[in-house]
C-alpha cells in the first residue's frame, strides 16, 4: 500500500488510485475532488458516477472519444452549465474541500478561482491591453501603473508579451490564432485563478503555436492546478502528469500519465490510446 | 492476447510486416547455425564460405527492420502495446543479428580445425549443445510470433541446460589440452565454437525477456538462473 491508498480510503468513496509503481504520491493534495458526480442534459445522463481528483499544481489530462463527457466534466468544474436551462449536476465537486455544486455559490468568485480557456480563441473585440485589464477591473480596483504592471505580467506569463508589447492598443482580434489563444490564457491568469481549465486549447492552432502553449502549460503548473481536455493523445502524453480516460460518460481509468500511455490497466483505455477503437 | 484491429488498417499492416521480417530473419539464423555445425563436422570449406556470405542477408534484414521500425514510429506515433511491439522488434532483430555473427564465426574456424585430434567425441558434445540451442531459438521465435509469455519463460529457464553442457565441454577440452599440447590449437578453436553456441543461447533468453516486456509492459522481475561457470572453472594439472 502506498500513501495514496490510505489518503483515499480516509475520504470514503472510491477515488481512482494511481498505480503503485508510479511516481511517489507522498505530498499530493487534492485541489479539486470530484465525487460520485452525475450530470444530466434534460433526461440524458451524460456523466455516470464520476470520481476523479485534480492534484494541486499538477496537470491532469482528460481523454476519450467525442461525446464521452470530458468537456461536460470541465464545464461543471466552473459551473458554466448554470448558464443553460435543463442541465443539472448531482454529486460533489470539492474545491479545497468545499462543494461548489451546492446552490448559493458566488459564481463570479468561483469563476475567478477556476478559469477556463476554450477550444476556439475568444478574445474580446477590444484592445489587447483591455482584454486583460477588463477582467482585472471586475475584481480589483488598481491604480493605472499597477494595472499596467499586472497586464504586462499576465502577458509575460502567457508568453505573448514580446509579440504584443509594441501593439497593446491593437485589437485583440488582429492577432494570429495562436497569439489569440495565448492572449486568452493571459486573460485567464491575469485574475490569478487557482485552477485553469483548458478545453482543447490547441485544436485550432498550428504546430508551433501548439508547442508554445504546451511550453506555457509546463510553466504554469508551478503555480496553478491545470485540467486539459484534448483529442491529441501525444499532447496529453507530453503535457500532463495524470491522465483520465473517459468513455460513454464513465471515468474508465485514472493514473499517472506515464502508466496510462505505456501500460494502461483497462482494455478500453489501451484500445483507445493505440487507435483500436470502434 | 488477441487484439482488435486498428482503425487505421495500414498500421496493422506495418506491425505485421515487422513481425514477418523477424520471422524471416529468425529462419535464416537457424539455418546458419545448422549449416555451421555441419560444416564443422565435415570440414566442409565450401559450405563454410557460403555461410560467411549468407550472413550479409541477415545484416541487411536487420537494417531493414530498423528502418521500418523508425518509420512506423515517426508515422504512427505508437502508444502502449504498439510501441512495445516495435521496440521489441528492434531488440529481437539485434539479438538475431548477433546470433548470425556467432554462426559466421564458427564457419570461419572450420578450416583451421584440420584435426590431429580425434574430434568425434567432442563433436558429439558440440552437436548436442547446438541441438539444445536450436530448439531454444525455434521455441523463442515461436513464442515471439504468438506473443506467448508462458513459452518465452520456458525458454528463459531452459538456458541452464545449455550452460551445463557447455561446462562439461569446457572441462573435457581443457583435459585434452593438458594431455597433449599439440591439441591446444584445435581445442581452443572448439572452445570458441562452444562458447559461440552458448552465447546464442543467451541471445535466445534475451529474446524471451523482450517478449515478456512486449506483452506485460514491464521487465522480467527475476534474475535469470545462470549455469555458466566456465569463467571460474579450473582443471588441476597432473603429470
Amino acid at each position: 500500500m502506498n500513501s495514496m491508498d490510505t489518503a483515499n480510503t480516509a475520504i470514503a468513496p472510491p477515488v481512482p488510485v494511481a498505480g503503485k509503481d508510479a511516481e511517489p504520491h507522498g505530498k499530493l493534495a487534492e485541489k479539486v475532488l470530484v465525487r460520485n458526480l452525475d450530470f444530466y442534459y434534460g433526461d440524458h445522463r451524460a456523466l455516470k458516477t464520476v470520481n476523479v481528483p485534480l492534484y494541486d499544481r499538477k496537470v491532469t489530462a482528460f481523454i476519450g472519444p467525442s461525446g464521452c463527457g470530458k468537456s461536460t466534466l470541465l464545464r461543471i468544474l466552473n459551473r458554466i452549465y448554470d448558464l443553460y436551462p435543463n442541465q443539472r449536476a448531482e454529486g460533489e465537486v470539492l474545491l479545497d474541500g468545499h462543494n461548489i455544486i451546492e446552490p448559493g455559490q458566488d459564481l463570479n468568485l468561483l469563476r475567478a478561482r477556476i478559469g477556463m480557456v476554450f477550444q476556439k480563441p475568444t478574445p474580446f473585440p477590444m484592445s489587447i491591453y483591455e482584454n486583460i485589464a477588463f477582467g482585472i477591473r471586475l475584481y480589483e480596483k488598481l491604480a493605472r501603473a499597477e494595472l499596467d504592471q499586472r497586464v504586462e505580467s499576465a502577458l509575460r506569463r502567457a508568453a505573448i508579451w514580446d509579440e504584443a508589447k509594441d501593439k497593446l492598443q491593437a485589437n485583440g482580434l488582429s492577432l494570429s490564432g495562436g497569439q489569440q489563444q495565448r492572449l486568452c490564457i493571459a486573460r485567464t491568469v491575469a485574475i490569478k485563478p487557482e485552477v485553469i481549465l483548458l478545453d482543447e486549447p490547441c485544436s485550432a492552432l498550428d504546430p508551433i503555436s501548439t508547442a508554445k502553449i504546451e511550453e506555457l502549460i509546463d510553466e504554469l503548473k508551478d503555480d496553478y492546478t491545470i485540467a486539459i481536455v484534448t483529442h491529441n493523445m501525444q499532447q496529453a502524453a507530453r503535457v500532463s502528469d495524470y491522465t483520465a480516460f473517459m468513455y460513454l460518460g464513465e471515468l474508465v481509468e485514472f493514473d499517472t500519465t506515464s502508466k496510462m500511455f505505456t501500460t494502461p490497466t483497462d482494455r478500453r483505455t489501451q484500445d483507445y490510446i493505440t487507435g483500436r477503437f470502434g | 492476447m488477441v487484439l482488435t484491429e486498428h482503425t487505421h488498417k495500414a498500421f496493422d499492416a506495418d506491425l505485421q510486416e515487422l513481425s514477418r521480417m523477424i520471422a524471416e530473419m529468425g529462419g535464416l539464423a537457424e539455418r546458419q547455425i545448422g549449416d555451421a555445425i555441419d560444416a564443422l563436422n565435415r570440414h566442409d570449406a565450401v559450405l563454410s564460405q557460403s555461410i560467411i556470405a549468407e550472413d550479409s542477408k541477415i545484416d541487411l534484414l536487420q537494417r531493414e527492420i530498423e528502418e521500418k521500425a523508425i518509420l512506423t514510429i515517426a508515422r504512427r506515433q505508437p502508444m502502449a502495446i504498439d510501441l512495445r511491439d516495435i521496440v521489441g522488434a528492434l531488440r529481437v532483430s539485434n539479438d538475431l543479428e548477433r546470433i548470425g555473427d556467432l554462426a559466421k564465426n564458427i564457419a570461419k574456424r572450420v578450416m583451421v580445425l584440420d584435426g590431429e585430434l580425434n574430434l568425434q567425441k567432442v563433436m558429439r558434445g558440440v552437436e548436442h549443445m547446438t541441438e539444445l540451442v536450436l530448439t531454444q531459438i525455434k521455441d523463442v521465435l515461436d513464442a515471439y510470433s504468438r506473443r506467448d509469455v508462458t513459452k518465452a519463460l520456458q525458454v528463459w529457464r531452459g538456458d541452464e541446460e545449455v550452460d551445463a553442457v557447455n561446462n562439461s565441454l569446457f572441462r573435457e577440452l581443457l583435459t585434452y589440452m593438458m594431455e597433449d599440447p599439440r591439441n591446444i590449437s584445435v581445442c581452443i578453436h572448439l572452445l570458441f565454437c562452444a562458447k559461440n553456441i552458448e552465447r546464442m543461447g543467451d541471445h535466445a533468453t534475451n529474446i524471451a525477456e523482450t517478449i515478456y516486456y512486449m506483452v506485460e509492459g514491464r521487465p522480467l522481475p527475476d534474475e535469470r538462473p545462470k549455469g555458466d561457470n566456465t569463467s571460474t572453472t579450473r582443471v588441476p594439472f597432473r603429470l
